[in-house]
Formats: C-alpha cells, structure tokens, sequence
C-alpha cells in the first residue's frame, strides 16, 4: 500500500450520469442538478457536430469525466498514439476531471471487436498491463482511472485473481481505480466469488471513482446491460465501498432502454441512502432483484449518436 | 485464490491468446467452429473438447458456454451500430436480410478503429462488390443498385451530421451576393460549408428515404421509387442534418464550386448541360443563388485582386 491522498487527489464530484444522447433535449431545456456528467470519450474525440456541441455547453456548466472503450491497455497490439493524443486534446479543451477506461482489450492484429474483453491474470500479463498504462500515462500528462470489467470468461493461464491483478496494477503502474460494483457483482457470479473479498481487497486510497447500473440475471450467469435499475446486493456493495473510501465521485450508467432522464438521475440519488449522514431525498424503493431473463441480452458498450436529420 | 484458477507451466504468451480468443468468438458458425477453424488452430491447437485448457468453466457454464457469450454480443452489438447507421437500408431489406448482408459485411470488412463511428464506412461498397451477376436482358438500374444508392446516401448523411461544420463561422448571405459587381463575378470564388456533400442516385431517393427511415415495425415500408438519375445536396443547418433536390444542371454547378472552380468556369460547366437558353439560365441562376445562400451553403465569397 502507499501513502497516496484518498482517490489519488482527485475531487469527490458527488453523484453524476453518463450522459447519452437521447438526454440532450432534456438537458439543455431544463439544466438539472446533477453534480456531474461523464462521457463516453469516443463519441466526442472526433466530433464536429451536434454531440460535441452539446458537450461544450454542458463543460460550461457541470464537471465532466471523460470515460473510454478503445484504449485496449490490455492488448498485445501496440497503443494506438493517434488516439491517445485525441484523448489529451479533448481532456485539454472541456477541462475532463480525469480520464478512465477498463481493464481489459478489444481486439488485436489491428480489429477491434467493439467489447471489452478480459485479460489472463498473471506475472506476464501485469508487467505488459504497467508498462503499458505508465507510457498513457506520459502521454495523457495525468494519472489514468482504470475499470474493472464485466467478465464471462476466465484463463487457465491465469495465476491470481481480479482484485490481486488490479490491486498490484494500480500500485505498480501508480493510477487509480473505477470501481463498477455491479462489474464486480456481476464477475463474482458468473466466476463464484464473494464480492466483497473484492470490494475489500482493492487499494482503497486509490479509487478515484465509482460505476453503479443494472444487469440481466440470466439464471446460470449474469450479463452486464446496464439497461435496469441497480438491485440490492450491489447497493450492498456499494455501501461497503463508500464505508471503505470514505467516498468517491459515483456514476449511473444506463445504455439500453433509457428512460427519461429524471428516472435516470433519481436512480444514482439513492446512493445517499447508503453514505452515512446523508439523507436520502426520496422514498423510492431499492430494487430487490430482478427475475431471470431467457431473451439474448447484449452486454455494453454500444454507444452510437444516431444521426437528426431533416 | 478463486477455485477456478490454476496455474498452468509455461503460460502462453498473451498475443498468442488474444488471437486465439478473437478468431474464436467472431467466428461466424458460432464458437465450437470457431475453435476448430485454422486461424484459432494455428494459434492454440485444442479442439472443443479440451478448450477448459484455455478457457475454464464456471459451475453453471462450460467453457463453450461461456465463449458464446462474447459470440453472441460481437454479432448482435454490431448488428444493432450498423441499424442504426443504415436505418432506411434496414427497414427497407428487413431484419433477416438486413442481418444477412450485415454479417457478411462483418466478416469481410471487420472493424479496425476505435470508433463506431467508422464501422459502416464501406457498407455500400461491400454490397456492390457481393451483388448477384447480371442476367442476360438486363438493362438500366436493378434492385442491387437501389440498395447501394440507398447505403451511399445513408452513410453520406451520417458523414455531415458528425462531421465539419459551419455552426460557429461566418457565412455568405443573399445580400452579399447581390453586391458583387457583375464584371468580377465570373473570377470569383465561392467558398461552400465544409459539411455541404452532394450525391447522385440512380433512383429518386429523397422521399423513399425519409419515410423508410421513419417507418415503424408495424406499418408497411414505402414502395421503391422507378428508376430515375436523381441529385441531392446533403448539408448540415444549426447541427440537423438537411436535404436538398437538385436539378443535373444545379449538381455540377455546385460540384464544380466545391472543387474549387470560379463560378464563370463552373457556369460554363452548367450552360453546357442547360436545356434553356442563356438568358433564362440567368434568371435561374439568380434564384438558384439566392435559395443556396439561404440554405447556408457558402461561407464566403473570395474575388479577384
């Protein structure tokens, strides 16, 4: 363990959402109380249009994150610079709080597959993973915020697990964690492990953010939507982690069947309910579970700003 | 230490892996083919019965079963990205055909970017390129070619709502193209928006596209439009993208003026095309101007010295 500041120096921004397009109309109508918003990086890095427009607004008026899918730290393909360098550009011009993405590669031999796939956990592994995140780290200019993935698969090349690999990786590369407690509810059922073995085996001086969504329960594993309302035993998680950090900036991610935004931002403002001394404003109930699902359900990202025309 | 972690002496190496597990799960026979194609065997030799040797299982999935869950989110993930570029395409082929090509398309042309955005790029491509032969007696445009336009204008669309614009700059009103001088008017210049992109059909798509494109699971598609060589100028108006019907004469005009051309050289263009005499081509090109202006397709206006 170090001596770093809690979540690495970075501010406690409160309880934010992601921001998706669907929301925009409501958004710039009627400014609401959020205390921040968080970005899907690559549907602004290149563009010229009406999402990055939007976004320049809201940067006027709320603290961004900038949150990414196509970093690939964990891939045995070389960084892709020219991204990298985006990424910086972008950070520079909407003043992003910090930048995160996921532990994991989306693809090699130059194909991303678009998902976020694990990686084997291992000596070989950790060693490529910290080389990797210090020279993104050089060429961000600021420590980078890493997430735990949703996970279907595990290696038998594998010699440690998650929260070991995550741990012993924040340390050596020295950056800072997103904790997705539905990420690791989520692995911890579809890989038989007690969740808060994670929650609580993490640095948690380190952990700079927090992810909270729904899943599908589809009765032998889970597959991460985020297209529902996040359920009790994550909010258990979540409580154990807020207890263990003392409190990090705590984000809602929804991506398929979105509701309107209010339902939205009222679901990541029950998370005061579960930090101590805070009341909650609102007397909605928790979920307590969600019955299984037989219907294909496909795990996110998917993020695509469809186009307005006339 | 999770149960279903052991350790394995020597491990294999990380890219070796990762080209094992790609090959595998954007397989598209599905993930026990995918394990026995020769790119996965030339990577890792094992076949699907001793695949816990990469991949271990969990106590309620085999390690087959839980492969599929990335086979499965390749496919449809990409699958519902490129519906929602190719909306009218879509819509207009069905779900079953629209996936067909979608797959084929996958396979063919994978995604190489970090971007979704880019995923599409050569869809109207790929569906030339796999078009059934022409049959003997065939003639003028066919049902292939509808759906390539259809592809090209959907993609052109998405290339000018994201792309460069005109939102924040200076543009060329009416006005002003009313006070340049008649005599340095043929050496002038016209500066068009970055965002204003012209495509030319072999079908009138204007209509068709809009209303397959908005068209709802439950209603009946608009029928395809006859054949007909058919102009639009695709530009972008306070970040919506708009769409304009252009005459063959208007096209070149304007392609002409995009490419940099001074508008006597682009007139000349155009008059070679025009089925009027000069003096009636100069009074439409005075409306044509004026409706352009105001359609915000020029920015600004450079004149010779």
């Amino acid at each position: 363990m170090t001596d770093a500041p809690p979540r690495l120096g970075y501010p406690n921004l409160g309880l934010g959402v992601g921001l998706r397009a669907q929301h925009f109309p409501y958004i710039l109508e009627h400014w609401p109380e959020v205390d921040w918003f968080e970005i899907i990086s690559e549907n602004y890095i290149d563009s010229g249009g009406r999402p990055r427009h939007v976004l320049d607004q809201l940067a006027e008026r709320y603290p961004i994150v900038m949150h990414g899918v196509s970093m690939s730290i964990g891939s045995s393909d070389p960084l892709n610079f020219e991204y990298l360098r985006k990424l910086k550009k972008l950070a520079d011009e909407i003043g992003a709080r910090w930048i995160s993405d996921h532990v994991c590669w989306t693809g090699v031999a130059g194909i991303n597959t678009h998902d976020l796939l694990p990686i084997p956990y291992n000596e070989e592994t950790l060693a490529h993973v910290v080389s990797r995140i210090r020279t993104v780290q050089d060429v961000l200019e600021r420590r980078l915020v890493l997430e735990d993935p949703s996970s279907y698969v595990t290696f038998a090349d594998s010699t440690m697990n998650e929260w070991e690999f995550v741990s012993r990786m924040a340390e050596e590369a020295d950056c800072g964690l997103l904790l997705d407690v539905n990420n690791v509810y989520v692995s911890s059922v579809n890989h038989d492990f007690d969740p808060v073995d994670y929650v609580e085996g993490v640095p948690h001086e380190r952990v700079v953010q927090c992810h909270l969504a729904g899943h599908t329960n589809c009765t032998t594993h889970l597959i991460d939507t985020h297209d529902k309302h996040v359920i009790d035993p994550v909010w258990d998680l979540y409580r154990l982690m807020h207890a263990l950090t003392g409190g990090v900036s705590t984000l809602l991610e929804w991506d398929a069947n979105i509701p309107n935004f209010p339902v939205v931002h009222a679901e990541v403002l029950k998370a005061r309910r579960f930090m101590d001394g805070l009341p909650a404003e609102d007397d909605l109930p928790v979920e307590a579970g969600e019955a299984p699902t037989e219907k294909t359900t496909v795990p996110h990202p998917i993020h695509l700003v469809a186009p307005e025309v006339q | 230490m999770n149960d279903s972690i052991r350790k394995l002496d020597p491990q294999r190496p990380l890219d070796t892996v990762q080209r094992w597990m790609q090959s595998v799960i954007m397989h598209p026979a599905g993930i026990a083919a995918g394990i026995d194609s020769p790119a996965a065997q030339g990577e890792i030799d094992v076949g699907s019965e001793q695949v816990e040797e990469v991949i271990t299982r969990s106590k309620a999935l085999t390690s087959i079963e839980r492969l599929e869950v990335y086979g499965n989110a390749y496919c449809a993930r990409l699958l519902e990205c490129l519906r929602t570029v190719y909306p009218a395409l879509a819509n207009t082929l069905g779900e079953e055909l629209f996936n067909e090509f979608a797959v084929g398309y996958l396979q063919e042309y994978p995604s190489h970017s970090y971007t979704l955005e880019h995923l599409g790029t050569h869809f109207a491509k790929y569906l030339d390129e796999t078009r059934p032969a022409e049959e003997p007696g065939d003639e003028g445009p066919s049902w292939p070619d509808f759906l390539v336009d259809l592809a090209r204008l959907e993609w052109m669309v998405g290339e000018v709502f994201d792309g460069p614009g005109a939102e924040s700059g200076p543009l060329l009103d009416a006005e002003q193209l009313r006070d340049v001088a008649p005599a340095v008017w043929p050496s002038a210049r016209l500066k068009t928006v970055p965002c204003l992109q012209l495509i030319s059909t072999r079908f009138p798509l204007s209509d068709f596209y809009m209303a397959a494109r908005n068209k709802r699971d439950s209603e009946e598609g608009p029928a395809p439009p006859a054949p007909r060589d058919s102009y639009q100028a695709i530009t972008r108006i306070n970040f919506v993208v708009r769409r304009f019907d252009l005459s063959r004469v208007q096209y070149e005009l304007l392609a002409a003026l995009i490419d940099g051309e001074t508008v006597g050289e682009a007139l000349m263009c155009a008059a070679k095309l025009a089925e009027c005499d000069d003096e009636q081509l100069a009074q439409n090109l005075q409306s044509w101007f004026a409706a352009w202006s105001s359609a915000q397709f020029f920015q600004a206006i450079e004149l010779p010295r």
